[in-house]
């Protein structure tokens, strides 16, 4: 990224963490779509993370997300973490970062597990298979949880503690520029050469001293940790998690669309996929409320038609065609 | 004494796919910077011979050492970071890395694995293959031949005792051939790397090799100087068919 563009990021990021300080700002229509557009960002950089960097196709991003906030609701309604703090304190559950951590975690505990034997025996589509298969399981499981998990209904964190809208947007964005900033300093280490040469050719990298389970596990659970901690946010919004909402597929789908559209493998391309394809399903959905699939499908046939790579790529030719 | 000169041994190694026998009770002790040529016709098992040492296959019997340690059957890239590196017959580069980062990739990981140096290390492995002018250049568009050369720098970088060749001179020109061998010969010269080399052009292993070893039908024909291989009569059948009686 040259110094301009750094700088432009910046004023568009000091703009956004502004934005709520506008009067008004905060009850219009946009305010709610922005935070969308920053959570489903932080979940298109996850799947770019295993997908775009790692080559690892994976289905299951909705399982992890449902995990984060599955964690975050059941640690909340139990109290199983602040104890007697709680009572003095009713809203310490409300973003508490240690919740999301521990949402994040959970995640990627997960994946470790389910990565660990998927990873090493299977490849490419039957990889993405089996992480499709580990999300349904995971559902089914949340679904007969009993008491615990709240069974098909789902647990009911105490909304109370919602005043306004503008702790979620805050921290939608600030979680999108972490995990931006963060992947694109492991890129730039010795682990994201790794992941890159395991993307490119296994075989090859393991011939050159790469442990290649290894880079792919820590993908894998890494982009889990990412999903869980946006799911704990989701749960701060939508205080309702239950097994149709946190593990519906389109967690996994919208993402992956979107960085696709964005552009596979770079760092803004997932954000610049989110805020588009955000816009186009919202747009559709209010202006043609009857016929909005249609639109949205065409809209991803479309781009891939004629940005095959996606939008990020597509500067990146114009920039080489310009030099 | 004794084991510390012996890099890599094979001993009674075999191996078999279903009925096939592609490999049967080979001997192989290569020493420190020896450069030997591995020749011998189409499905001799050259190929799977360097996929038994890098433990892509594991053999069905026998047992292969390095450096007095047996490393039989464990994971690839333990077998690279000990010290054996390799190329591949169909190339295979980081398509989407520039050269200097797939060279890059042999400095930190393989057996030097070094952080601290490992750019210095990089630059030198190119500058030794001549790609110093390449060293931005994405691997998707470069030329075959600078691939292969790529693969030979991504190789030395990571700083191995021994480097398999796999017939790194297929596909190319008389020019790429001869810019070749003189890589090799640097290689072996300057790096001080031992060679195990599978190659097609037996004229080019002929005059630069030390040692020849030949395959045939999975089994070891000869071993011995260029001269001596050349005179073998098992040699001369295998590769022109028996003399009319």
């Amino acid at each position: 990224m040259s110094r301009a563009s750094q700088w432009i990021a910046i004023v568009v990021v000091a703009v956004l963490a502004l934005l709520p300080f506008v009067p008004g700002a905060v009850d219009a229509y946009y305010f709610s779509f922005l935070f969308f557009v920053f959570l489903y960002a932080v979940m298109a950089q996850s799947w770019n993370l295993v997908a775009g960097y790692g080559g690892q196709i994976s289905l299951g991003s909705h399982a992890f997300f449902g995990l984060g906030a599955y964690t975050t609701a059941i640690l909340w309604s139990g109290n199983y973490l602040w104890g007697s703090l709680y009572d003095s304190h009713p809203n310490i559950y409300y973003f508490d970062p240690v919740t999301m951590l521990l949402g994040g975690l959970v995640a990627a505990i997960a994946a470790v597990v389910i990565g660990l034997p998927l990873l090493s025996k299977l490849h490419g589509d039957y990889f993405a298979l089996g992480t499709l298969g580990f999300g349904e399981i995971v559902k089914v499981i949340f679904v007969n949880g009993g008491d615990f998990t709240g069974g098909a209904f789902g647990i009911v964190a105490p909304a109370s503690s919602f005043g306004t809208l503008r702790p979620h947007y805050w921290v939608g964005l600030g979680l999108m520029v972490a995990t931006a900033l963060a992947i694109r300093m492991l890129m730039r280490s010795r682990y994201g050469l790794a992941l890159i040469a395991v993307r490119d050719d296994e075989m090859a990298a393991s011939a050159n001293g790469i442990d290649t389970l290894k880079v792919k596990v820590a993908a894998f659970a890494g982009s889990a940790f990412i999903a869980g901690v946006a799911g704990s946010l989701y749960t701060f919004y939508i205080f309702h998690v239950g097994p149709d909402s946190v593990f519906d597929l389109d967690w996994m789908l919208l993402p992956l669309m979107m960085t696709v559209v964005g552009g596979t493998g770079t760092i803004l391309g997932p954000i610049l996929g989110a805020l588009v394809m955000y816009a186009v399903f919202d747009l559709a959905r209010i202006v043609v409320p009857d016929y909005h699939p249609v639109i949205s499908g065409l809209t991803i046939i479309l781009a891939m038609l004629f940005l095959p790579k996606g939008m990020m790529r597509l500067s990146r030719k114009a920039r080489v065609a310009g030099a | 004494m004794q084991a510390d000169e012996t890099l890599l041994r094979l001993e009674a190694v075999k191996k078999r796919f279903g009925g096939l026998v592609v490999l049967n009770n080979i001997d192989i002790v290569v020493g420190p910077n020896e450069l030997i040529g591995l020749i011998g016709p189409n499905g001799a098992g050259k190929s799977t011979l360097f996929n038994v040492i890098t433990a892509i296959y594991a053999p069905t019997e026998g047992r292969v050492s390095f450096r007095g340690k047996d490393i039989t059957g464990i994971a690839p890239h333990r077998i690279a970071r000990l010290g054996i590196a390799r190329t591949f017959q169909l190339v295979r580069t980081f398509l989407t890395m520039t050269a200097f980062e797939n060279v890059m990739v042999g400095a930190v990981y393989g057996a030097g694995a070094r952080v601290k140096h490992a750019t210095e290390t990089a630059n030198a492995a190119l500058e030794l293959v001549g790609l110093t002018a390449r060293r931005d250049m994405r691997t998707a568009h470069m030329t075959l031949s600078d691939r292969r050369m790529l693969e030979i720098a991504r190789a030395v970088a990571s700083d191995p005792a021994l480097l398999l060749l796999d017939e790194p001179m297929a596909g190319l020109n008389p020019t790429e051939i001869q810019r070749m061998v003189d890589v090799i010969r640097r290689v072996r010269c300057e790096k001080g790397i031992s060679m195990l080399w599978v190659e097609h052009k037996v004229d080019a292993i002929m005059k630069v090799c030390s040692r020849v070893i030949v395959l045939d039908h999975g089994e070891k024909i000869a071993d011995g100087t260029p001269r001596d291989v050349t005179q073998n009569r098992k040699v001369i059948e295998a590769y022109l068919g028996e003399p009319a009686a």
